[in-house]
């Protein structure tokens, strides 16, 4: 198992290390911005995956802390100056306001059973995207308004790099915390709550913790998309939001955190590949329901996404002791 | 004192609506324990398709009745291939009926086009009787009385005939009926494919209501009808009937008195019953 450990990070530093000299190699502005829309996407599924993959919570509320985070560096950085030092209490700023209002709804709604939890942070995130809509002093609605980003960022290239740096320490940072003795109380959770009770463990104190932890990443992940976008309306508190973490974390693989990453890749790829092609076939403007189906299919038979699938493959292969004649695994 | 009537009038009728979408979703969830979040996507297909009848055969009755069938097939499918695959895990559940959600919302867009469909009140509906002062729209009464009618059919169904008796006994006791030697997963099937009915009924009736019907609808309506199930409690018939038209009636009155809290009524409606009465203001029993 240590060997394999180790493997996997090399792995990691390769892509990682290939992705920080792209930009010198490619100056192609599409891909830059694509890529840094993936990292941001990346982040946003990985602190999904921490409810749904590691703690079994399915939350339909997630947007809602994207959008506060959004929320909190727009209105700051366009009320206060465009600086470095203004982006940065932003983010904090945001991520303190996730922290409360997650702590607090996951106090209250996490010792419902699964779909009543469900139900209630849909429900709770519609009244913060209702919220938004009607604090127009403030929000603007749905049209939004735009602001400046930092001088610093004007160089799209400068962002991406931000980006990049924020999802490796935001991957680093999560597999300390579900590879530590915290993070295999949240797995305990998700195969048996009741056992893990019965162990002797505060199951709910554990599950807003975990909350907690989703939502502050979240909102980190929101506070980078408004900036990217320069722009913020409404649309970054709706359920699309939500179900985007969702189909690529499923896709991707729960219960990893490479897999939200991969996911991530996958989707933001095949929807920038597919409405290309709507110029040309229509139906490719309805892109939604080819992930739809990809992700009922993978729900009932690929549970585990494209990374639990390979890693089982790959798992399976190892722990054989006679090598089988069979295909390859990529 | 007017004005309180037609509050009423309103409110009622939304709620009329709401209980045909919700009651499907609570029997659903109290026999079968599935909590389908593709129902919205139902409700929007009986509004399409009865809507596309309607303006084809000019009758609006021929519409309600293609609105109930599309129902029906489009529920035997849903059960057929997204929830007896998944049948007894209940986070595949909501993860799976939620990506059917957005499967029948985008394969409405495809059939009848991404832009809104205007639906007319049927003439021998239009209009209004005025009541001194009062003043009743005649299609609003029109849904209250299916709603009520729909009530109590279902409702003798259930009380006084067989099916009604092993669906009660299914809701208390899904693997003693099994062992009685009925075939439960039938009796699933069919509940589903009446829930979905009646979904695609609140779907076409809302049409003319609304006057406009979109993709999106669906969603916006499925919400509402799950607080209504979590109000009522989940399983119990009366008891959607019973939230329906509390969470109708709040929201008519809202609008009028306190607009701004008109949308965050029905959410706060919920918050308050699951933190005080998790298992809602009625519960499943019998």
């Amino acid at each position: 198992m240590k060997t394999k450990f180790q493997w996997n990070t090399l792995f990691l530093g390769v892509i990682v290390l290939v992705l920080a000299v792209f930009p010198f190699v490619s100056d192609s502005r599409t891909w830059t911005i694509l890529l840094t829309q993936i990292f941001i996407f990346s982040i946003l599924a990985m602190s999904y995956d921490i409810l749904l993959g590691y703690t079994g919570i399915v939350s339909f509320g997630h947007a809602m802390f994207f959008g506060m985070g959004a929320y909190t560096t727009a209105v700051m950085l366009k009320r206060m100056e465009p600086s470095i030092g203004v982006f940065i209490l932003s983010i904090v700023c945001g991520m303190l306001i996730a922290a409360l209002v997650s702590f607090f709804i996951g106090l209250l709604t996490l010792r419902l059973k699964s779909h009543f939890f469900a139900m209630l942070t849909l429900a709770v995130s519609g009244l913060f995207l209702v919220l938004a809509e009607k604090w127009r002093t403030v929000t603007q609605g749905n049209d939004g308004f735009t602001f400046k980003a930092p001088e610093f960022f004007k160089d799209r290239m400068m962002f991406y790099f931000v980006t990049l740096i924020c999802l490796v320490l935001v991957y680093l940072l999560l597999r300390r915390f579900v590879n530590s003795p915290f993070g295999r109380v949240l797995v305990a959770v998700r195969e048996n709550e009741q056992r893990t009770r019965s162990l002797g463990f505060n199951t709910l104190h554990y599950k807003v913790i975990a909350s907690v932890v989703a939502g502050v990443i979240a909102s980190l992940a929101g506070s980078l998309y408004a900036v990217s976008l320069r722009f913020v309306n409404t649309s970054v508190l709706t359920m699309d939001i939500t179900l985007d973490a969702l189909l690529m974390t499923i896709i991707g693989g729960v219960g990893t955190l490479i897999g939200p990453i991969v996911g991530a890749g996958v989707i933001e790829l095949t929807q920038h590949y597919l409405s290309g092609l709507a110029k040309d076939y229509p139906i490719f403007e309805r892109w939604i329901i080819f992930f739809g189906i990809v992700y009922i299919l993978a729900v009932i038979f690929f549970p585990r996404g494209i990374v639990g699938t390979v890693r089982e493959k790959l798992w399976k292969r190892k722990t054989k002791t006679r090598p089988v004649g069979k295909g390859e695994v990529s | 004192m007017e004005l309180l009537i037609n509050l009423t009038v309103n409110g009622l009728a939304t709620g009329m609506l709401i209980f045909l979408l919700a009651s499907g979703l609570t029997l659903i969830f109290g026999l079968m324990s599935v909590l389908n979040f593709a129902h919205g996507g139902l409700f929007a297909w009986g509004a399409y398709s009865g809507v596309w009848f309607y303006t084809l055969s000019g009758s609006f009755v021929i519409g309600i009745i293609g609105a109930i069938i599309t129902g029906i097939i489009l529920g035997f499918i849903t059960e057929k291939l997204i929830i007896t695959p998944v049948y007894g895990n209940h986070v595949q559940q909501i993860l799976i009926t939620l990506g059917f959600m957005l499967v029948l919302t985008e394969l409405l867009k495809v059939v009848w086009g991404p832009n809104q469909m205007a639906a007319k009140v049927p003439s021998y509906l239009a209009g209004s009787w005025e009541f001194g002062d009062v003043l009743i729209i005649k299609y609003r009464l029109f849904i209250i009385i299916v709603g009520f009618l729909v009530f109590g059919v279902f409702q003798y169904m259930l009380q006084k005939t067989k099916i009604g008796l092993i669906v009660r006994a299914g809701v208390m006791d899904k693997d003693m009926v099994q062992a009685l030697g009925i075939n439960i997963k039938r009796v699933f099937l069919y509940v589903f494919m009446a829930g979905s009915a009646l979904a695609a009924l609140s779907g076409v009736l809302m049409a003319p209501y609304s006057g406009v019907i979109y993709a999106e609808m669906g969603f916006e309506f499925a919400i509402l009808a799950f607080i209504v199930v979590v109000i009522g409690g989940m399983g119990s018939f009366p008891g959607s009937l019973f939230a329906a038209i509390l969470v109708g009636l709040a929201g008519s009155y809202m609008a009028y008195y306190v607009p701004a809290l008109s949308l965050a009524v029905n959410m706060m409606l919920m918050a308050i019953v699951l933190i005080f009465r998790p298992q809602g203001l009625f519960t499943a029993k019998g």
